[in-house]
């Protein structure tokens, strides 16, 4: 896991992707994606995956980015009656997963409602 | 302590998580009732640590700077999410800076200001353009402990650069005093650290506080009435408000950077973050005392000169006391969970 992840660091510590601005192409090169938006729709789980049973409820959303990509992500530190579609979202970055008390923390973005 | 060349602060930023733990509850469930010195202190989410929150601190203080590239990249805490694996790189990797420096400094709550000396050293020989010095903690506390009510989470960072026209303010001084003193200490592999209750004000605080700061005065020639402002280590409400009165400084000077009451003592950021809510008012051509505290112990007195710059780094970067405006209290349960104490 930590090595797979190890591989796209960047894309999770600081937000990057390959969308190009001017065509909506995919292009190879990864780049800086702006690190605000709004969201899209959103959905709360009261059953996560494992690894994030502290976290329930946890919050999703697909978020539109101000070039028009879009990311799922968690919503954290946000009251639950302000994350509503078309909310203005803005991206931190946060311990995505933990592996144990003995393994690697992996971090990356998850979004607050402004 | 002086640089040969002139160096400055270019940018700065600070973060404060969202959650507050009011100290009555604290008192509640220890205590039966009651409060705690502060009103509240501000606690990391269950998924922030040291790492993050130095980020967080530290993308404000790059786009205030607004610079390329690090020479060297300090990160000053005693909560390091690994024994071993720099704290330090994480944060390269997340800024984008690869060829630089990097290092964990700890010297329990003035590990970020002796950055700020190094990194004055190294911009000041010539050594590196850019560098940041970046104060985090999330500070732990013994269940019950009187720690428990301060003990917080914050960070703050500053990018230390060549002193130019875009400088917020010069690097003018500083001074450090240290002598081997165990106030507050924390055994490798041990959770949470243990304290000699009183002894940690007079021998330790106030002792070393007092030595650096009259350090500073007599190097640079300087009075309490010179500065406008004056930061100092806030473990509490208390220590911070009688140093400063011990030294010759009035309450108003004080009044912007003691922020011990709202959000705790943030160890190696209390006294950092106290400079940036500073730096968010200042004007051009005031003073800025900064006197930090670490256990073990030793405090770095500095003296600061806002300048014309500062004025166009308004609105770039949120304030401290917007920061402190927006939290939202948790319970005592809550803040076990948050903090690891309860897990499932």
């Amino acid at each position: 896991m930590a090595i797979q992840f190890w591989r796209i660091r960047d894309r999770y510590y600081r937000l990057m992707g390959n969308r190009c601005d001017d065509c909506g192409a995919r292009n190879l090169a990864d780049k800086d994606m702006p690190r605000t938006g709004k969201i899209l729709t959103h959905t709360q789980l009261h059953e996560p995956l494992p690894g994030f049973e502290s976290e329930v409820p946890l919050n999703l959303a697909v978020i539109e980015l101000q070039n028009g990509a879009r990311v799922l992500a968690q919503i954290v530190d946000t009251p639950q009656e302000k994350i509503e579609t078309g909310a203005k979202a803005r991206a931190v970055i946060r311990r995505v997963r933990v592996d144990g008390d003995s393994g690697q923390i992996l971090y990356g973005y998850k979004f607050v409602v402004e | 302590m002086k640089s040969k060349e002139r160096v400055g602060i270019k940018g700065y930023g600070a973060y404060i998580p969202f959650q507050r733990l009011p100290s009555t509850e604290v008192a509640r469930v220890w205590k039966g009732g009651g409060s705690g010195p502060n009103l509240e202190k501000a606690v990391a989410s269950i998924d922030e640590d040291t790492v993050t929150m130095a980020i967080e601190a530290s993308q404000y203080a790059m786009k205030m700077a607004g610079i390329e590239e690090l020479g060297a990249i300090f990160v000053g805490t005693e909560s390091k999410p690994y024994a071993v694996k720099p704290t330090s790189t994480i944060v390269a990797q997340a800024l984008g800076q690869h060829y630089t420096l990097a290092a964990d400094l700890e010297f329990a709550c003035k590990a970020a200001t002796e950055a700020v000396q190094v990194l004055t050293g190294l911009v000041g020989s010539g050594m590196i353009q850019n560098g940041l010095a970046i104060g985090v903690d999330t500070a732990q506390g013994r269940p019950g402990d009187e720690l428990e009510y301060t003990a917080a989470s914050g960070s703050a960072a500053f990018v230390i650069s060549k002193f130019d026209k875009d400088a917020i303010a010069s690097i003018d001084c500083s001074a450090s005093y240290v002598s081997d003193t165990g106030d507050f200490w924390r055994r490798a592999q041990e959770r949470y650290p243990r304290h000699l209750s009183r002894f940690t004000g007079e021998p330790a605080y106030f002792y070393h506080v007092e030595k650096s700061v009259r350090n500073l005065f007599q190097e640079t020639g300087l009075k309490p009435s010179d500065f406008t402002y004056a930061v100092f280590h806030q473990p509490n409400p208390r220590f911070p408000v009688e140093v400063a009165a011990r030294l010759g400084f009035t309450a108003g000077q004080i009044k912007t950077g003691l922020l011990n009451p709202l959000i705790g003592n943030t160890y190696a950021a209390s006294s950092p973050i106290g400079l940036a809510a500073v730096l968010d008012e200042a004007k051009p051509g005031n003073k800025i005392l900064l006197a930090s505290f670490g256990s073990g112990a030793g405090s770095d007195a500095f003296s600061f000169t806002v300048q014309d710059a500062i004025e166009k780094s308004r609105g770039v970067s949120p304030t401290v006391k917007s920061m402190i405006a927006k939290g939202t209290k948790i319970d005592y349960s809550t803040y076990t969970k948050f903090r690891g104490k309860l897990t499932k």
